[in-house]
């Protein structure tokens, strides 16, 4: 199955290490990606969108417009990404007057874009085209033993109808995905809740961020499954900044779904960057003996 | 909202009409869907997304749009617009309340510097020499060429609703 692969700049820039995951892991699931040329910013679905939608709608029509010429629909890895390009692809159905007055400048730099292309997470794409038995499949080191907490973020599923991904209050995606490399999701009472990364001008992120924390932490597990680098940085660096804040006196790792994949391929920390995290996730790699 | 008769500023409703999917506001009935389950305004007792899109009814613009208005506080995690029974996506209406803060330059530090950056770069990170180091430590291509004019010249300058 060939995609075109889009990384997204958080992910490309600050954490290449979950690129490296996704890149060292996919093929062994028969999913081919493939790199196109020109593509931009998505772009980012909080900021850029609030500043300007309708050049936020036209950027993100761009990079649609790249996909389609190549013949494929878009495969993305952070959910920010997959948020905006699917909204996008939403709002800008065939014979749509947003289409046409984003075609208009499109045209000024020689592209088009029919509204043909679909984009989905690659969580989503593993589900529906591989299956869970197909990811079990591709398991040598199973995750026995390991206890992850899950933290969905909310670009993933919400909106659901545009998403199309799972039920955004009851999910079971990442869940099951973990299953099937052998871990053990553990249930929490704030699984569903956002980290706050968005919030401008307020206590809101840390508050929120600190809420998540505190739920995981009474779980009881090795560590934390995250599906979307921004909200990676709100438990990476925010919770370095908010445990000194508060005196937390704990930490919890947070960990990429791919990083996990890659460790149950085979894969060792330092090929996935889990030796560079700022919060190791020591126990879960004690427990498999990869250190 | 005083005991003076409310009078309703039209201008600025339309104003917002014209922002993509600001319009939405308009068949919004006030029922509350969208308080329950809005984490920011489970933590923050300056933000309630109902009453937002009620002062966007009566138009109170400086509430909304000047500098003291909560919009910001928004998690963007687009609850509301799934639990709207009016099919109001408040979350797109606070974002068109952005978009008109954005044309009259009242933005929260940080937002136009990120965004700026996106425009020059083509990108919403920033690259440094970490950046290729560590891409080459885990064997990663190199970071693709970009060409951000590309994405300058397709640009719009105005935000639709613009006061003339």
């Amino acid at each position: 199955m060939e995609f075109a692969f889009f990384p997204g700049c958080m992910i490309q820039v600050r954490h290449p290490q979950m690129e490296a995951a996704v890149r060292k892991t996919v093929g062994t699931l028969g999913i081919e990606l493939v790199d196109l040329d020109g593509l931009g910013c998505c772009p980012d679905p909080v900021f850029f969108k609030s500043l300007h939608k309708e050049n936020w709608l036209t950027l993100a029509a761009r990079n649609l417009a790249i996909a389609e010429q190549a013949g494929l629909d878009f495969v993305t890895i952070c959910s920010g990404c997959t948020e905006t390009l699917a909204e996008a692809a939403h709002l800008l159905n065939p014979g749509g007057e947003l289409l046409e007055r984003v075609n208009a400048q499109l045209a000024g730099i020689g592209l088009e874009y029919r509204g043909t292309v679909d984009a989905r997470h690659l969580i989503t794409v593993m589900r529906d085209e591989v299956g869970y038995d197909g990811v079990r499949a591709s398991v040598t080191q199973p995750l026995d033993g390991v206890r992850i907490a899950v933290h969905y973020g909310c670009h993933l599923l919400k909106p659901r109808d545009i998403m199309r991904v799972d039920d955004p209050d009851h999910p079971t995606i990442f869940e099951d995905m973990l299953r099937a490399i052998g871990a053990e999701p553990v249930d929490h009472d704030e699984r569903v809740i956002c980290c706050g990364k968005s919030c401008r001008d307020c206590d809101l992120p840390e508050t929120m961020t600190r809420t998540i924390l505190e739920s995981i932490h009474a779980a009881d597990v090795d560590a934390m499954g995250v599906i979307c680098p921004s909200c990676f940085d709100s438990f990476d660096t925010g919770q370095l900044l908010i445990a000194r804040k508060y005196d937390l006196g704990f930490a919890v790792p947070p960990v990429y779904y791919f990083q996990l994949l890659a460790l149950a391929q085979g894969l060792k920390p330092a090929e996935v960057g889990l030796d560079k995290h700022k919060l190791a996730p020591k126990v879960l790699l004690e427990k498999m003996t990869v250190t | 909202m005083g005991d003076d008769p409310v009078k309703i500023n039209h201008r600025f409703r339309e104003q917002m009409g014209l922002v993509l999917e600001g319009d939405g506001v308009n068949y919004c009935y006030q029922c509350g869907a969208c308080v329950g389950d809005c984490p920011s305004a489970r933590f923050s007792d300056e933000f309630n997304p109902r009453l937002i899109m009620l002062t966007v009814l009566y138009g109170m613009e400086e509430a909304v749009v000047g500098p003291e208005s909560p919009v910001w506080q928004c998690s963007n995690c687009f609850t509301c617009f799934d639990r709207c029974p009016q099919d109001v996506k408040p979350i797109e209406v606070i974002i068109a309340l952005k978009n008109l803060m954005g044309e009259r330059g009242v933005v929260p530090k940080g937002v136009d510097r990120m965004v700026d950056g996106l425009l020059n770069t083509g990108r919403s990170a920033v690259v440094t020499t970490a950046t290729h180091r560590r891409r080459q430590e885990l064997g990663l291509p190199p970071l693709p060429e970009l060409d951000a004019s590309q994405l300058q010249r397709l640009l719009v300058d105005d935000v639709p609703g613009k006061e003339d």
